[in-house]
C-alpha cells in the first residue's frame, strides 16, 4: 500500500534538533533589518554628501538667515500687515500660512454643509431629486479640481462686469457688490463697548446649554417634550441684541464706496479667492455627499423601521436614531476630507492666489534660493496640520468606542 | 362556524400603482404635495439648464471659423468650438513633430492589441499577458515615443517586447478560435505530443529563442528619429505620466503596505514614516521638491530631466496612497486565512501572493480604482511646474493670437474628456467588483 509506505517514511524523518543558522527565523529577521537599515543609511549618507557638495560648488548658502531678509514683492491678499520693502521672507511665510488656513477653514465649513445637503438629497424618495444629486456628485468628482478652479477663475469670476457696472446683491443700496475685481462687503468696525455684547453672547450660549440639559432631564422625569430649538435660538439672538442696543450700538460699518475707478472701504475678496472657494467647496462637497450617504446607509434599516414603529415622526427618527448612529461612520472620513481641502488649497498657485506654496515655495524660492529650507518648512507646516488632524481623529475614535460599550 | 374555501383563489394582478408608469410617477415623483412642488420646480430648473446649454453649446455654437472674432460675427451668444477644432492636434499631441504623430498612434494601437486578450473569455495565460504589458510594453512604447539610438539593453528589451506581442496575439487568436494555448497547437503541428514533457519544453524554448533572434535581427534594421521630451505634450504626455504612475503605484503600494504591516520593527518604522511623509503633504509640494531638490541630490554631471523627476514624484506619491488602501484591504482579511496558509506549508511570500493579496486586492477594487482616478486627475498638476500637458495646452489656446481670450470652451472640453475617462473607469470598477465577488447575495 502506497499510503502506508508514506506514513512509515514520514515517521522516519526526525525533526531537526540542532540550531540551523540560515533557517532560523530570528537570525533572518535581524539580518533583513540590518540590511534595510544599512541600505537606507547609505542612501541618506550619499544624498547628504552629494547635496552639501553641490551646494558648495554652486556657491549656495544654507541656513535660515534668509527669513530675516526683506522680500521685496507684494502680496495682494493678506490678513496681517505686510508692506513691500519692509516685510521679510519670514513675514511672507506667515502671510502664506494664514491665507492657507483662512481659505481652508471657510471652504471646509461650506463643504461640510453642502455635502450634508447633497448627501440627504441623494437619499430623497423623490426620484428626480435623487438623480440630479447623483449627477452633481459624478460630474464634480470625475473632473480634475485644477480644471474646475481655473474654469471658475478665468471663465466666471474674471469675466464679471467692470467696476462701474457691478452686480449689486443688496437691491440697489450698494452694500454687497460683485465685479471683476472681486466681492465687496461691508466690514464691521468695533466700537469701545462692543466687548459687553461679546460677553452677552457667551452668557446666552451657556444659558442655552443649561436650558437644554434641564429640558432633557425634565423629559426623562415626566416624559413631556419641551421644545429646545426655538427658545435657545431666541435666547442666543435676542439677549445679545438687547444688550447691543442698550450699550448704544457700538459697531460701525465700513461700507465700500466708489472712488474714482475702484471701490474703497469694506472688505474685498479677490476673484482668485472666490474662484478657489467655490471650486474647493463644490469639488469636495461631492465627495462629502457620498460619505454622508454611505454613513446613513450603514445604519441598519431595522433601526429606522423600529423608530417609526414606536411612534417617532420621520424627522425625529432621523435626528434621534439614524444620525447618531451614522456619525461614527461619517466623522472619520469627513476629517480626512477636511485635510484634503487644506492640501488641495495649494492648487491656488495656478490662479495666483497668494497662498503658502505660491508665495513661499514658488516666488520666494525663485528669488532667495534656499531650496532645502523652503521645501522643508512648507512640508513641516503640512505635516504638523496632518498630525494634529489625525490626533483629533484618534481622540474621536476612542470617544466613539467608549460610547458603543 | 368555520367557512373553508376549497377552491384556490386565483392570484390578482399587481395593483396599477405598482406596475403602470403613472403609478411609478405617483410613488417616486408626486407622493405628496411638497414632493410634487419640488418635482415641478426641479423639472423647470432642468429645462432651463438644458435649454441654455443646448443653445449655447450646440444650437448657436460656431464650429467652423478662423478666429474668435469671426466666431463672434457669426453668433454672439454661442460657444466657439472652432478654436478647439483648430487646436485639436495640440491638445492631443502637444508640440510633437507633426510628421511623427503616427508613432504615438501606433504606440496606442499596440497597447490596445496587447491588452485586448485580457478581456477575451477563452484566452488562457492572462496573467502572463498582463505581466508582459506592465514590464515589456513600456520599453517598446518608450522607444517609439522617444526614438534615437538604441543601446544593447534597449535592443534586447524591444526584441523581447516584439516577440511577446506577436506571440500573445497569435496565442489569443488561437485561444478564441479553439480554446487552446499556442504551445499546445505548436506541439500538435510538430507532431511531438508523444515525447517526454521535458523535451517538449526544451523544443518550445528553442522556438521562443528562434523567434527572439528573428525579432532582434529585424529591429536592428530600423530606428526612429529622436524626439526630445521637451516636445512631448497634450493628452499624450498626461497619459504617459498617468500610465507609468498607474503601472508602478500598485506594486509599490503593495510592497509599502507589506512593509508597514511587517513584524520587523526597522522595516515597519521606515515604511510608516515614508507613507505618512508623502500622505501628509500636497502633490504640488512633492512636485516642487522633485524639481528643485532632485538636482541637488544628484552627483555632478548627472542631470535628470524634468519629465523623469515628475514621473518619480508622481510614482512615489501615489504608491503611498495605494499602500494605505492595500493595508486597509489586508486588515479586512481574517487571521484564519494566514493560519490556514501557514498550515499548508506556505512561507511569507507564498502566503501573501497566493492567499492574502488576491483577497485583499479584490475587496479594495473600488478604492484602488478611486486612487487611480485621482492619479489621472492629479496629473494635470504637472502643468503648474511647466510641463506642456493637456491642461497647459488648453490654457494656451486663450493666449494664441487668433483665439485670444477663449477660456471657457477649452476648459469645458478638457473637463468633458476627463469626465469620460474617469467615469468609465469608475463604472468599470463597479462591474469588476460584482463580477469577481464570491459572496452570496441575498
Amino acid at each position: 500500500m502506497t499510503i502506508n509506505d508514506k506514513i512509515i517514511k514520514s515517521e522516519q524523518i526526525k525533526p531537526k534538533k540542532q540550531f540551523d543558522f540560515f533557517h532560523d527565523e530570528r537570525v533572518r529577521s535581524i539580518f533583513y533589518q540590518i540590511l534595510t537599515a544599512s541600505i537606507v543609511g547609505w542612501v541618506a549618507w550619499y544624498l547628504s554628501t552629494t547635496t552639501s557638495h553641490n551646494l558648495e560648488t554652486r556657491g549656495m548658502q544654507s541656513g535660515f538667515g534668509f527669513l530675516g531678509v526683506e522680500a521685496g514683492f507684494d502680496v495682494n491678499f493678506r490678513l496681517i500687515d505686510y508692506t513691500v520693502g519692509v516685510g521679510t521672507y519670514g513675514d511672507i511665510f506667515l502671510v502664506g500660512i494664514l491665507n492657507t488656513l483662512y481659505i481652508s477653514a471657510v471652504a471646509i465649513i461650506a463643504m461640510i454643509i453642502l455635502g450634508f445637503i447633497i448627501g440627504f438629497l441623494r437619499l430623497s424618495n423623490n426620484w428626480l431629486i435623487a438623480k440630479i444629486s447623483l449627477a452633481y456628485v459624478e460630474i464634480f468628482r470625475n473632473t480634475p479640481l485644477l480644471i474646475q478652479i481655473i474654469f471658475w477663475y478665468t471663465g466666471i469670476f474674471s469675466l464679471l462686469p467692470k467696476v462701474k457696472k457691478s452686480y449689486d446683491f443688496s437691491g440697489g443700496i450698494e452694500l454687497v457688490l460683485l465685479n471683476n475685481r472681486g466681492l465687496y462687503v461691508p466690514w464691521p468696525e468695533a466700537g469701545n463697548s462692543l466687548w459687553i455684547t461679546g460677553v452677552a453672547i457667551i452668557i446666552a450660549i451657556v444659558a442655552a446649554f443649561i436650558f437644554r440639559r434641564w429640558a432633557h432631564k425634565h423629559q426623562d422625569k415626566t416624559g413631556k417634550i419641551i421644545p429646545i430649538f426655538l427658545p435657545s435660538a431666541a435666547l442666543i439672538i435676542l439677549f445679545p441684541w438687547a444688550v447691543f442696543l442698550i450699550t448704544g450700538s457700538p459697531l460701525g460699518w465700513n461700507i465700500p464706496e466708489l472712488e474714482g475707478f475702484n471701490f474703497v472701504g469694506g472688505a474685498t475678496l479677490p476673484p482668485a479667492f472666490l474662484a478657489l472657494f467655490v471650486a474647493l467647496t463644490i469639488y469636495h462637497s461631492a465627495y462629502m455627499a457620498e460619505t454622508v450617504r454611505a454613513g446613513i446607509l450603514s445604519v441598519n434599516k431595522g433601526q429606522h423601521d423600529a423608530a417609526l414603529a414606536i411612534g417617532l415622526r420621520p424627522s425625529r427618527a432621523m435626528k434621534l436614531i439614524i444620525i447618531p448612529q451614522a456619525m461614527p461612520a461619517i466623522v472619520p472620513p469627513m476629517i480626512s476630507k477636511s485635510m484634503d481641502v487644506v492640501k488641495n488649497s495649494s492648487l491656488a498657485i495656478a490662479i495666483g492666489f497668494p497662498y503658502l506654496v505660491a508665495v513661499f515655495m514658488s516666488t520666494s524660492l525663485n528669488q532667495a534660493g534656499h531650496a532645502i529650507e523652503i521645501v522643508g518648512m512648507t512640508m513641516v507646516f503640512y505635516m504638523s496640520i496632518s498630525l494634529t488632524i489625525s490626533g483629533l481623529l484618534n481622540i474621536y475614535n476612542k470617544h466613539v468606542q467608549l460610547v458603543e460599550r | 362556524m368555520t367557512v373553508v374555501n376549497h377552491k384556490k383563489t386565483t392570484a390578482r394582478a399587481a395593483p396599477l400603482s405598482e406596475t403602470s408608469v403613472l403609478g411609478w410617477m405617483h410613488k417616486n415623483l408626486f407622493s405628496s404635495i411638497f414632493n410634487s412642488v419640488l418635482t415641478l420646480i426641479t423639472i423647470y430648473v432642468i429645462y432651463l439648464t438644458l435649454n441654455g446649454l443646448w443653445s449655447w453649446g450646440i444650437y448657436d455654437a460656431v464650429w467652423i471659423a478662423e478666429t474668435r472674432r469671426e466666431c463672434f460675427d457669426i453668433s454672439i451668444g454661442g460657444a466657439c468650438w472652432a478654436g478647439i477644432i483648430a487646436w485639436l492636434d495640440n491638445i492631443f499631441y502637444g508640440r510633437y513633430p507633426r510628421e511623427e504623430l503616427w508613432r504615438i498612434d501606433l504606440g496606442l494601437l499596440l497597447l490596445i492589441v496587447w491588452m485586448i486578450p485580457l478581456w477575451l473569455p477563452r484566452v488562457k495565460a492572462k496573467v502572463f499577458i498582463g505581466l508582459t504589458t506592465v514590464f515589456l510594453y513600456p520599453f517598446l512604447a518608450g522607444y517609439l515615443f522617444a526614438g534615437g539610438g538604441k543601446d544593447i539593453f534597449m535592443q534586447i528589451m524591444i526584441s523581447a517586447a516584439i516577440t511577446c506581442l506577436i506571440g500573445n496575439s497569435v496565442h489569443s487568436l488561437i485561444g478564441v478560435i479553439s480554446g487552446k494555448t499556442l504551445a499546445e497547437i505548436l506541439l500538435k503541428l510538430l507532431g511531438i505530443t508523444g515525447l517526454a514533457a521535458k523535451i517538449q519544453r526544451n523544443i518550445l524554448f528553442a522556438i521562443l529563442g528562434f523567434a527572439f533572434a528573428l525579432a532582434y535581427l529585424w529591429q536592428m534594421s530600423w530606428d526612429v528619429e529622436s524626439v526630445s521630451w521637451v516636445k512631448w505634450g497634450g493628452l499624450f504626455l498626461t497619459m504617459v505620466i498617468a500610465g507609468i504612475g498607474i503601472a508602478s503605484s500598485l506594486p509599490g503600494g503593495v510592497l509599502l503596505a507589506l512593509g508597514r504591516r511587517s513584524k520587523l520593527p526597522v522595516i515597519r518604522i521606515l515604511s510608516t514614516a515614508f507613507i505618512e511623509l508623502f500622505r501628509s503633504v500636497p502633490l504640488i509640494t512633492v512636485l516642487f521638491m522633485a524639481t528643485t531638490m532632485f538636482p541637488l541630490f544628484m552627483p555632478e554631471g548627472f542631470i535628470l530631466n524634468k519629465l523623469t523627476q515628475v514621473i518619480i514624484a508622481v510614482c512615489l506619491f501615489n504608491a503611498c496612497y495605494m499602500a494605505e488602501t492595500v493595508r486597509a484591504g489586508l486588515q479586512a482579511i481574517s487571521q484564519g486565512q494566514f493560519e490556514g496558509a501557514h498550515t499548508i506549508g506556505l512561507g511569507y511570500w507564498g502566503t501573501m501572493s497566493f492567499i492574502i493579496m488576491p483577497q485583499a486586492l479584490k475587496h479594495m477594487i473600488p478604492n484602488i480604482v478611486g486612487i487611480l482616478i485621482g492619479l489621472l486627475k492629479d496629473t494635470t498638476l504637472v502643468s503648474i511646474i511647466g510641463l506642456f500637458d493637456i491642461l497647459s495646452m488648453l490654457r494656451a489656446i486663450s493666449k494664441d493670437t487668433p483665439w485670444l481670450g477663449l477660456h471657457k470652451e477649452p476648459l469645458l472640453f478638457g473637463a468633458m474628456l476627463f469626465f469620460l475617462l474617469c467615469f468609465a473607469m469608475s463604472k468599470y470598477s463597479r462591474y469588476m467588483e460584482e463580477k469577481l465577488s464570491t459572496t452570496h447575495k441575498n
